[in-house]
């Protein structure tokens, strides 16, 4: 049976040109070819260089939400999984690198206030250690790929209510 | 407070894009001295740009800034088609004027509603204005992703955008690609005319003062890339000439340099400038909603009025936009040709903050040589900090909290880049030791 409507919407944050700021467009790069159909017809991806509230608000009814992005604030290359109605409220320097129209907190508490609550969802960061335009990724955000592919799919998969691989 | 000072300190301003300070020196309830400090660190994009084509160079100093980056591409590009002799197509100059209609309704609406909005309705920040005024921030949200999408078509993404090149573009829209912005661009001039009715009931502190207002101006079109350089003194150059009337100065407590004008004056650019200066070019619904307002004067003379003129520039954004996309033909192609040739390119273009001046010098291989940008926050420091010194007398006798909160609003009224970043507030008070007091 075909899902007419996406259960997960995939939110990836972060331009490529910018170093380890590009980490999660390479994990979800090599993440989505792996997926299999049944998998991949529930899931929405959508690029957002910028994490703006109106990609949290729109998401529909029932529709469930992963923001996959580079954080500062851990160690390079490691990976954190937090539910989205936390990231808001951490106060331990964690901050994800592609927000910056508005500070992160912001960008959920207006989503949470304009839609009523935030979609259930998670948000998947890796450490970043290097920026700048031109840059590649760092040797730490390299290594940190498998297990960013590793957390990304996890979370779709819980969302999706798919079978683990 | 005879024989004392006063040291107001706002550690990080709040609700500006990057990191800066404000200082206060008050002295037997004189300002001696106001000073917006910027120390967020320098990012040396015209030493980034030497040895760069023109084409890498619209690229990167895309990246000066997340908010208005349509801006520094418009300026460089024009600089480098003036210096080469490049005649682009009316229908490019079109596609032009929507991408920075995109940015200014983008920028004026985050700026509006949630960066500035709060100030005038007495919350901290956007996201408890949300929890109160849910309609009012998802009106000012739907606004800014209409500019957005503008922006993602034209430019491939909507921030730091690639899609500009000397000559025309790396690629154009079809027009069914346009023609479906429509129905969302409708929708945002409704909200761009109701937004000029919110902003003309907040209340705005009462502060007049005679600033010396600077823009583009073009008698045909409302300054966005063209037009000479004008004053309400009286100034009239080509945009190429900013050197002869401006320059810019280090002052210790900054890392921006700080523009002043020839006599060494401060000057303000921005939306409240251009609807003093081009008025008579604005867009016919625009200049309705001006009129009915009855704002004009109060917008040349009340910084905390820019609110109003901002909400002016967005039914004008939206409603030229509406206009470019019906008349819109695509251009035979994408760009025309071009050769690099050595000299000096120079441009300015209106910037959703104000007049976005670039100099380039081009050397005989083709490539940057030297570079100068001149961003609109660093020319509008001076004239910030003037109305500050003029302004903080009048909240002396406050609370501190409700003190520092008119002079931060004061400053978000000229909607400051100072990069792309927000941070958050930490407010500390002095107390010097030899008759200075400090007010916990």
């Amino acid at each position: 049976m075909t899902s007419q409507i996406p259960r997960v919407r995939l939110l990836v944050c972060g331009t490529a040109e910018r170093g380890d700021d590009g980490a999660a467009l390479a994990a979800v790069a090599h993440l989505l070819p792996r997926l299999e159909p049944c998998v991949l017809e529930q899931l929405e991806v959508r690029r957002c260089p910028q994490l703006d509230a109106t990609d949290l608000i729109d998401v529909a009814a029932g529709e469930a939400c992963v923001v996959v992005d580079t954080v500062v604030g851990i160690e390079p290359g490691s990976v954190v999984v937090i539910p989205l109605d936390e990231l808001a409220a951490r106060s331990d320097g964690l901050t994800p690198r592609s927000s910056h129209a508005l500070p992160i907190c912001h960008v959920l508490g207006v989503a949470e206030a304009v839609r009523g609550q935030l979609p259930a969802g998670a948000f998947v960061g890796i450490g970043g250690k290097w920026f700048g335009y031109g840059k590649l990724q760092s040797r730490a955000a390299r290594n940190g790929l498998p297990e960013m592919e590793r957390a990304t799919e996890d979370q779709i998969r819980r969302l999706a209510g798919a079978p683990v691989a | 407070m005879h024989g004392t000072d006063l040291r107001f300190q706002v550690q990080n301003l709040t609700r500006v894009e990057g990191e800066g300070s404000l200082h206060l020196l008050v002295s037997d309830g004189e300002v001696a001295e106001a000073r917006l400090q910027i120390f967020e660190a320098p990012r040396y994009f015209e030493a980034l740009v030497v040895g760069r084509s023109p084409d890498e160079v619209i690229d990167i100093v895309a990246r000066i800034c997340g908010i208005c980056p349509v801006a520094y591409q418009m300026s460089a590009v024009h600089a480098f088609e003036d210096l080469f002799g490049t005649e682009v197509e009316p229908a490019t100059n079109a596609l032009r004027r929507l991408f920075y209609c995109g940015e200014w309704i983008e920028s004026h609406a985050l700026h509006v509603y949630l960066l500035h909005a709060p100030d005038f309705l007495g919350y901290p920040s956007a996201v408890e204005l949300a929890r109160d005024h849910r309609q009012l921030v998802a009106d000012g949200l739907q606004l800014k992703k209409a500019g957005n999408q503008l922006v993602s078509l034209l430019g491939g993404r909507p921030i730091h955008p690639v899609g500009v090149r000397v000559g025309g573009w790396s690629r154009i829209p079809r027009r069914a690609e346009l023609a479906a912005l429509r129905p969302a661009l409708e929708e945002a001039l409704r909200l761009a005319r109701a937004t000029v009715d919110v902003a003309l009931g907040l209340a705005a502190p009462d502060f007049e003062r005679e600033p010396r207002l600077v823009a583009l101006h073009d008698p045909h079109e409302y300054p966005m890339n063209h037009g000479r350089i004008v004053s309400n003194d009286g100034l009239a150059l080509p945009v190429q000439q900013w050197g002869d009337a401006f320059h810019e100065i280090q002052v210790p407590w900054s890392n921006a340099l700080q523009a002043r004008g020839a006599d060494d004056l401060p000057y303000l650019l921005g939306p409240a400038a251009r609807i003093v200066l081009d008025h008579d070019q604005l867009h016919p619904l625009a200049r309705e909603a001006l009129v009915a307002s009855g704002a004009l004067e109060s917008i040349r003379r009340n910084p905390y009025r820019s609110i109003v003129a901002r909400a002016i520039e967005l039914v004008h954004a939206t409603a030229e936009a509406l206009d470019i996309i019906d008349a819109y033909r695509p251009p035979e192609a994408p760009a025309v040709p071009w050769t690099a040739r050595p000299g000096v390119a120079a441009w300015a273009t209106e910037a959703p903050r104000g007049l976005l001046f670039h100099r380039y010098e081009i050397g005989a291989d083709g490539l940057v040589a030297a570079a100068t940008i001149v961003p609109p926050t660093s020319q509008n420091q001076a004239a910030i900090e003037a109305d500050l010194a003029t302004f903080a007398p009048r909240v002396l006798d406050l609370p501190m909290d409700a003190a520092t909160h008119r002079l931060e609003q004061l400053i978000r009224s000229y909607d400051p880049c100072i990069s792309c970043a927000t941070h958050f507030l930490d407010l500390s008070v002095e107390q010097a030791s030899h008759g200075m007091e400090a007010r916990p």
